[in-house]
């Protein structure tokens, strides 16, 4: 059986776009974002992102879970940077210390210190704005995208049709199998396992992976077999394909590509003559 | 040929427009250097593409490179579960504790098992789109060259595909590995104190920037002497054997292409992305494939036996 995504048909504006289109778009807004490290520039992509989620028309209560897991992922993430700089060494040369927390106690002789610099916290906070531009715009995506339109938008964008569909089921089997998984969890854990309890050494730990890991996959390739009938019953691959639904590129559709292909050529042209590097605003270096 | 001539052309007109933006901004501010380096990971992803495309072009003779019904439905799968299990192991949502800076990234079978069961298409599929799809789920889709890397792992360990006696492929391929492994622990014995970027440890001040261990270091030899157990242990069994040691293979030259793609992309030293980067995932990755990837193919050939496919 498989299980979907939490699609519904809303009244939005990410929903009255072509699902071609809005993929162009995303793709686009995705390779642009990847381009800047500057606050400044990285805050156009951060309000394009808030102005989808808040149109969006997706109640909290439908997509609560998912959104505390991205935020507390980013937060873990930038906190990392924050208190590292990693990742960042490599933008910058020099760090100006604007505090510096030094603890009150030592442990073995070590004290431990917190250089809170100009470098790292714009760092950290422009790979916070970054990343949750990236996972708000892509998380949105299963939510508003019709399960029905899968196959058709993939093949739509010019995959081969044999890929278009491995695509469309890619993404209905991902629910399915995270299911699938939470099931032989449970069922692992109602024989005496334990996961909680993963300690061990690297062996003991591969060894304890392998009753969750094998039955899933071997449940998965079992179960294909009905999939896999079902598409030789209707003659799958033999001549080019027809689908159900058809889509078709209205004027707003066309507006948001040419919008989404300007903002990526504009995105490498910048990068390109050495625009939107890391960036910390003067009066912090002081 | 219309459609192809409208691509050829508007090809064209991007190459011209950068060209444009080249001239003019040299003109408007000749301080201005061109800088390539963030669009270096898109060229890394086109020369990954390139090189499966040369793959294919020296085999496409070969019946392994057909998708019917049936591989694109082990495709889908594949893609599928690897998306699922890295999502759920790539450390938030379970906690795995590591062992000796050593993370478990039990998801890496996956490709490797689905390459070598259904063929090199689905392997790279598998790899490719999983890795898309799980960065997606976590939100972190930086890094495309790393979903190249992954798909080259499955193709890789499918081009088992190519040879109809497995068991003749075994042992080139265990001497390639074992030169491979052995060169970069030599590299890492060279540069021993480096940061293993891959280890992180929140509760004791770790990010990424601690001294490689010594047993993350020779992680690579040690899956290598696991692999070549197996293959000894299991040598009646030509399916398993073969299985380990095209997957070693596989993830040698997988991982390794998006670490030295990082040479270039995130400026790293030869040394940072070999001995950081390459062998902390590379090395863990190894004892899986020797460990998981035998159990999978058991249980598949005994599934075969009972369905008669």
């Amino acid at each position: 059986m498989l299980v979907a995504w939490r699609y519904k048909k809303r009244n939005s504006l990410l929903q009255s776009f072509d699902p071609r289109a809005w993929i162009i778009f995303f793709c686009c807004y995705l390779a642009s974002t990847l381009f800047f490290w500057d606050f400044r520039y990285l805050l156009f992509f951060f309000a394009i992102a808030l102005f989808t989620v808040f149109t969006s028309g997706i109640p909290w209560k439908e997509m609560s879970r998912a959104w505390i897991f991205i935020i507390g992922f980013i937060f873990f993430f930038s906190f990392l940077t924050f208190l590292t700089g990693r990742g960042g060494m490599e933008l910058y040369t020099e760090e100006h210390t604007l505090a510096k927390l030094v603890a009150g106690f030592h442990i073995f002789s070590w004290t431990p210190t917190l250089n809170i610099t100009a470098e790292r916290t714009m760092f950290a906070a422009s790979m916070l704005i970054r990343v949750f531009s990236i996972a708000s715009m892509t998380i949105l995506i299963p939510y508003s995208l019709n399960p029905a339109h899968y196959g058709i938008t993939f093949r739509g964008l010019g995959m081969p049709d044999k890929i278009a569909y491995g695509m469309d089921l890619t993404m209905r089997f991902i629910p399915t199998f995270g299911r699938d998984f939470s099931l032989t969890m449970d069922a692992q854990k109602a024989r005496g396992y334990e996961i909680e309890k993963l300690g061990g050494g690297l062996f003991a730990q591969v060894k304890k992976l392998a009753p969750l890991i094998v039955p899933v996959t071997i449940h998965a390739i079992a179960g294909s077999e009905d999939i896999i009938d079902a598409m030789d019953l209707r003659a799958f691959g033999v001549g080019p394909r027809t689908w159900l639904e058809k889509l078709t590129y209205r004027r707003r559709d066309r507006v948001l590509i040419v919008v989404g292909v300007v903002i990526l050529m504009f995105s490498i042209a910048l990068s390109l003559l050495g625009y939107g590097k890391f960036w910390v605003p003067g009066f912090l270096i002081g | 040929m219309k459609k192809t001539w409208s691509v050829v052309l508007s090809l064209l007109a991007v190459l011209a427009f950068f060209f444009g933006v080249w001239l003019i901004g040299r003109l408007i501010n000749p301080n201005l250097n061109l800088d390539e380096t963030a669009l270096l990971r898109f060229v890394f992803v086109g020369i990954g593409l390139l090189i499966v495309l040369v793959i294919y072009l020296l085999t496409s003779k070969n019946k392994m490179w057909e998708v019917g019904t049936r591989q694109v439905v082990y495709m889908a799968i594949g893609a599928a579960l690897f998306a699922v299990f890295s999502y759920l192991f790539n450390g938030t949502v379970f906690v795995v504790p590591s062992v000796s800076q050593v993370a478990l990234r039990p998801a890496i079978a996956i490709p490797m098992f689905f390459g070598y069961a259904f063929g090199p298409v689905v392997g790279f599929f598998t790899g490719a789109v999983g890795n898309m799809f799980g960065d997606a789920l976590t939100g972190f889709g930086l890094s495309p060259q790393w979903s190249v890397g992954n798909g080259l792992v499955g193709l890789i360990s499918g081009l088992v595909w190519l040879f109809a006696d497995k068991k003749k492929s075994i042992n080139v391929v265990l001497l390639i590995s074992a030169v491979l492994a052995a060169a970069v622990t030599v590299f890492y014995f060279v540069n021993p104190g480096t940061s293993n970027a891959m280890f992180y440890d929140v509760d004791n001040g770790i990010f990424g920037d601690a001294p490689i261990s010594m047993f993350a270091g020779v992680s690579v030899l040690i899956g290598l002497a696991i692999v070549l157990i197996v293959r000894f242990v299991f040598g009646k069994n030509i399916d398993v054997a073969a299985a380990v040691t095209w997957s070693m293979l596989g993830n040698l030259l997988g991982i390794g292409f998006a670490a030295v793609s990082d040479i270039w992309i995130n400026g790293y030293s030869p040394a940072v992305a070999l001995v950081g980067e390459f062998l902390p995932s590379a090395g863990p990755n190894l004892i899986f494939a020797a460990i998981l990837v035998p159990i999978l193919v058991g249980a598949y050939a005994a599934v075969q036996k009972q369905t008669g496919r």
